[in-house]
């Protein structure tokens, strides 16, 4: 009953509304008086109010008694914002066009090179050099030979290869690079080796003495990426590197010599 | 997927029934999907299966003697292709969760670090 009554009132409030707003100037005093009313209705007014009105936020800034026109401007931005919001959820309903691919890509820091041919030979031995990528938003230490497992990459099928532009340290044996945030110039090569889904995670929601309980299952997207080569630090270095290995191979003895 | 350039999905079993709903959507995606599908993807071997009275089901052979099965019951075809190519991206191991997230065999180039090391 208690709820008829209210719907009853506002249903009142909503015809007076609709008389008022046709007097275009809202005086402060109008909305003084109309203050006290959202409290006393039921939250549903404000579902109603809000479509009249198409904006609930006119009563956050009509309570500071803002003038008017701040109050319009107010209204502007919130619906440039919602606009905005728009064209985001078009944006991930996947309508790409090539240019806008290629930045989404660079932004997370890599580049599609096309697939992988059967004549390529990007398989190599290892090399001791490493280097540091982001990924997104995760950091990886990489040599060549590493497989590594990032979010899931967008517009990459498996097999494809792949230029990993933020590059922020390399490093071999005998010299280290380091970026200020990223080296412009150096690159990791890569090859998507899987698309998979990651075990599954249960999400176990649970509230005391309530009867609440909610379980959810969650598996993450995870693309495999495998690395190729790294490019950056000298071919000299690359050249030098068959003494390093050995180097490398006989440093592990003295170490553990030592210790 | 595909390990090193090489495809470890070898052969994709696709059954249906040809008188059940559940099937229905299995149905449409062999006669719309599926030829383009088996177009795209040369490596591997497309086998359809007709088994009557069960519901639809994809299964997947690996190079790894894995095999993968996935239920495509009451599925539109959009979705039985998703689940499709899922089998393909895939290498067939089996679904643990990761310990880690970056797999090597050279864990240090420049030497591990320990206490004793001064620079």
């Amino acid at each position: 009953m208690a709820h008829r009554r209210c719907l009853l009132s506002l249903a009142r409030y909503a015809t007076a509304i609709i008389s008022q707003k046709k007097m275009p100037p809202l005086s402060a005093v109008e909305v003084l008086t109309r203050k006290p009313n959202p409290a006393i209705t039921i939250p549903n007014s404000e579902l109603s109010w809000f479509s009249l009105w198409s904006h609930s936020r006119h009563f956050s800034s009509s309570k500071s008694e803002d003038s008017e026109t701040e109050v319009e401007v107010e209204m502007e931005e919130a619906s440039d914002v919602e606009a905005e919001h728009d064209n985001a959820a078009s944006d991930l309903g996947r309508d790409y066009s090539p240019v806008e691919k290629e930045a989404e890509a660079a932004a997370i820091g890599y580049k599609v090179l096309g697939p992988l041919q059967r004549s390529d030979r990007v398989f190599k031995d290892y090399e001791p050099v490493f280097a540091v990528v982001q990924i997104g938003s995760h950091q990886f230490k990489v040599s060549n030979g590493d497989s590594i497992f990032t979010e899931r990459l967008k517009f990459c099928e498996v097999n494809d290869k792949l230029i990993l532009n933020k590059v922020l340290l390399l490093g071999s044996p005998t010299q280290t690079i380091i970026g200020r945030p990223i080296l412009p110039d150096a690159a990791v090569h890569a090859v998507v080796e899987e698309h998979a889904l990651d075990a599954k995670v249960i999400i176990f929601k649970k509230k005391r003495r309530k009867n609440y309980r909610r379980t959810k299952g969650h598996r993450q997207e995870l693309t495999k990426l495998r690395i190729t080569d790294i490019q950056g630090i000298e071919k000299q270095e690359i050249k030098t590197d068959g003494k390093p290995l050995k180097a490398a191979v006989k440093n592990p003895e003295k170490i553990a010599a030592a210790v | 997927m595909a390990l090193r350039g090489v495809w470890q999905l070898k052969k994709l079993i696709v059954s249906y029934c040809d008188w059940g709903g559940s099937s229905r959507g299995i149905r449409a995606f062999m006669e719309s999907e599926l030829p383009t599908f088996k177009e795209k993807n040369p490596q591997l071997e497309v086998v359809t299966e007709l088994i009557r009275g069960q519901h639809p089901h994809l299964k997947g052979f690996y190079k790894n003697k894995n095999e993968r099965v996935v239920c495509v019951k009451n599925m539109t075809p959009e979705d039985i292709l998703l689940y499709g190519t899922r089998l393909r991206n895939a290498l067939g191991r089996k679904v643990v969760k990761l310990k880690t997230r970056h797999v090597t065999k050279h864990p240090s180039v420049q030497g591990t670090w320990t206490t004793d090391v001064k620079f």
